[in-house]
């Protein structure tokens, strides 16, 4: 059985031989025949993030898809949001798809507090985005790489964070068991940690449950956030559990209209990129 | 029109040596017996939504449902609204005032630019896009468009003003708002300059003579977790105060590039953050608010004097003025006891926006961004932590100071936020100057940012202040 790892818990570039992290050795491949994690470089920062296969669903209504090992950090985000990627003095690498143009995608106006909240920046998620801004980073990576990223369905962020389990959470219904998978109420002590210090699932994927709350797309395309945050007790973090959005999320922004990009109220909630598909070329 | 009622001041007895107020304050114009009206119902509802846990009982003793109130009467108990600075920060003032209290209705707003004032009422209408055309009835003929957009907004029968411009008009709007007998919201800071403190601190008394309303815009000060966590502070939870640390490290703020029809005065007030003439700097203009937190910590007593370091490490192009991008400053109190504050406007730093007090019993932090706020023994052993409700605390600033104008007790905490405005200023100053700088110096100074001229034509570009070279004026 060929070892694949997903070692965020050591480093963001990762050997890729089998190791023994904090967390205990990361598990092998689920299933046979899926493709191998990738890496994808953020344009305009000496960064990258890695991208896990998730198989699709036994039904057949779920094909196939690549996920973020992690919730997405600031480490990408920030090139997206301060844009980087267009002050770097590096020319953009090439892709397959046609040269991108910076004007296509919108990029979010400065946030009234910083986003971070003070919580800690490298190697956190990233926080405090609306819907909106996710989308649109999806959107601005999607043209930067030449490959198809977007934010997860509700029904593939479950799938992916059940890896095949059929309880409450990916280990089963023990909420006992939870502090070792999850920052939430009960061990987070009110702040985001970095991603990756608690056990990934089974196929691979951290926090999941907990840590920040993941933007996804309903059925009908509108917002909302699955697997619960640090804030949140156990049994909102089920990997069925999911919140809606509301005014409450931006109520003390002070300016008017409010900010469409930022959520004042909201430190709680990030995402995962999806992506369709991975280029030949990569 | 005015209302005819307020000019009979003579029904007011004058408390001896007092000026009395051309304008009667609002709640005396609610007097019943005074001026009898069919709408004492009401009125009277009105009255107790002061009280607001009465407010509940009522409405359902008077079986008026809440929309009610939004239907679009002409009230007799309607407090006007005028909108002086209709930015994002004096738009989102004005929502909340209207949200404050169900007589209020804007009637008037001031910008400086037109297109901020149209997409301000644009924003206002759609928050309120359920009451609004009872709630904002700003005609044409009370959009006030220049420099002199204030008077006109104070002089269109407005009953309360919201002064939102960017701070350095604040001292100037202030005493003409106040002469004029206005009941007023104004933003922070309240000056960026010492003679615009010593005319904002004698507005406030002024204010206080003719019992107007003069509340500032130091809206920790009405946020539920800070008020619960200061109170414990000042009751002595971690013992005497030690010393305090307050954060505002932040990123950076907007810049507009240059509009080839914009002259240099245009360009360096679309710019506004970015020139301390404009803004103060941002130890004023948005550390303020931790220096006020500081002060709050201390029970808002004085520092004798400070010393500060800071200089501009990171800031490029045109658009980012003169400001510096962060300072430092320890100020000295009675005892030698120091306290210090650090701010900080640059992308890519770690952020942080708490107050660090230590006191002879135990430590406090008061985190501003985040849900913490915890009282821990000198052993680091956690006492206490705020678990009572949040809500947004500049609707809470706008409740409080509708409830107290109808109360006739109307909030004036002008001279404590002129205080706070002004230690953010001697900082600025210290760093400035890289002197020492007394609270008497402080406040003496004769240093004033203003122009020459408030018109749109060329204006000189400060230069960038060197501590050691800068003299303190």
């Amino acid at each position: 059985m060929t070892a694949w790892l997903t070692c965020a818990a050591c480093s963001h570039r990762a050997n890729r031989l089998p190791h023994e992290t904090a967390l205990g050795t990361v598990s092998a491949p689920p299933e046979a025949g899926l493709p191998k994690p990738f890496r994808q470089d953020i344009p305009g920062a000496a960064f990258d993030f890695e991208l896990c296969p998730i198989p699709g669903s036994a039904d057949g209504s779920i094909a196939p898809f690549f996920i973020g090992t992690t919730e997405l950090t600031w480490e990408a985000f920030d090139v997206f949001i301060y844009r980087l990627d267009e002050q770097a003095a590096t020319p953009p690498p090439s892709t397959p798809a046609p040269t991108p143009t910076p004007d296509a995608v919108t990029r979010p106006s400065k946030p009234y507090l910083p986003p971070d909240r003070g919580f800690g920046h490298e190697g956190f998620a990233a926080i405090s985005m609306s819907h909106k801004t996710a989308t649109e980073f999806c959107a601005w990576l999607s043209l930067r790489s030449g490959r198809k990223y977007r934010l997860p369905t509700e029904a593939e962020w479950e799938h992916a964070c059940r890896a095949g389990a059929a309880g409450a959470y990916c280990f089963g219904d023990d909420p006992t068991l939870l502090p070792a998978h999850a920052w939430f109420a009960d061990n987070a002590l009110a702040t985001p940690h970095q991603v990756a210090t608690r056990k990934p699932n089974a196929w691979g994927l951290f926090d999941t449950h907990g840590n920040v709350a993941e933007w996804c797309n309903a059925a009908d395309g509108t917002p909302v956030a699955r697997g619960g945050s640090y804030l949140d007790p156990a049994a909102a973090l089920t990997a069925a559990s999911r919140r809606l959005p509301d005014r409450s999320w931006n109520a003390s922004d002070p300016q008017v209209p409010k900010s469409k990009w930022w959520l004042a109220d909201a430190p709680f909630v990030g995402f995962r990129a999806v992506c369709e598909s991975v280029p030949e070329s990569k | 029109m005015p209302d005819p009622t307020l000019n009979s001041s003579a029904r007011v007895p004058a408390p001896a040596g007092e000026v009395v107020p051309p304008h009667r304050p609002i709640a005396q114009r609610h007097d019943a017996s005074a001026f009898p009206n069919p709408d004492l119902d009401r009125r009277a509802f009105i009255r107790s939504a002061a009280a607001a846990v009465a407010v509940p009982s009522l409405l359902a003793g008077l079986a008026i449902p809440n929309r009610a109130f939004a239907a679009g009467r002409v009230r007799s108990d309607t407090l006007k609204v005028g909108l002086i600075g209709c930015g994002g920060r004096g738009t989102g003032a004005a929502v909340q005032a209207l949200r404050a209290d169900p007589g209020t209705v804007l009637t008037s707003m001031g910008d400086l630019f037109a297109d901020r004032l149209e997409s301000s009422l644009k924003g206002i209408t759609e928050e309120l896009a359920e009451s609004a055309p009872a709630r904002v009835q700003v005609a044409p003929e009370h959009k006030f468009v220049g420099f002199d957009a204030y008077q006109k907004v104070i002089d269109s029968g407005v009953d309360v003003v919201l002064l939102c411009t960017v701070p350095h008009f604040r001292p100037i709007h202030l005493k003409a708002a106040i002469e004029a007998g206005k009941h007023v919201f104004a933003e922070k800071p309240l000056a960026v300059d010492a003679p615009g403190i010593r005319s904002v601190l004698a507005s406030a008394h002024l204010a206080k003579q003719k019992n107007l309303a003069l509340q500032v815009g130091f809206c920790w000060r009405y946020a539920e977790a800070e008020k619960a966590t200061f109170e414990r502070i000042n009751q002595g939870a971690v013992g005497d105060i030690v010393t305090v640390h307050s954060t505002y490290h932040t990123g950076t703020l907007s810049a507009r590039p240059r509009q080839p029809q914009w002259s240099e005065m245009e360009f360096q007030l679309r710019n506004w953050w970015h020139f301390a003439w404009v803004s103060g700097d941002h130890i004023v203009e948005q550390a303020v608010h931790s220096i006020d937190r500081l002060a709050w910590a201390l029970g808002d007593r004085l520092p004798l004097r400070c010393n500060a370091l800071g200089g501009r490490a990171a800031r490029t192009g045109e658009e980012s003025g003169h400001a510096f991008d962060h300072f430092a400053v320890v100020y000295e109190y009675e005892g030698g006891r120091r306290c210090f504050h650090t701010c900080r406007q640059i992308d890519g730093c770690p952020s942080d926006n708490t107050d660090y007090i230590y006191g002879t019993k135990g430590s406090c932090t008061v985190n501003g961004w985040t849900p913490l706020h915890t009282i821990k023994d000198l052993a680091g052993k956690e006492l206490w932590k705020y678990e009572g409700p949040k809500r947004d605390m500049y609707q809470n600033e706008h409740d409080a100071l509708f409830a107290s104008i109808r109360a006739g007790t109307p909030i004036n905490d002008c001279e404590r936020g002129a205080n706070s405005t002004l230690m953010a200023i001697m900082g600025r100053m210290a760093a400035y100057t890289g002197q020492t700088i007394t609270w008497e110096q402080a406040m003496n100074s004769q240093e004033d940012l203003s122009p020459a001229r408030y018109e749109f034509s060329d204006l000189p570009k400060p230069p960038v202040a060197v501590p050691g070279k800068t003299k303190f004026v």
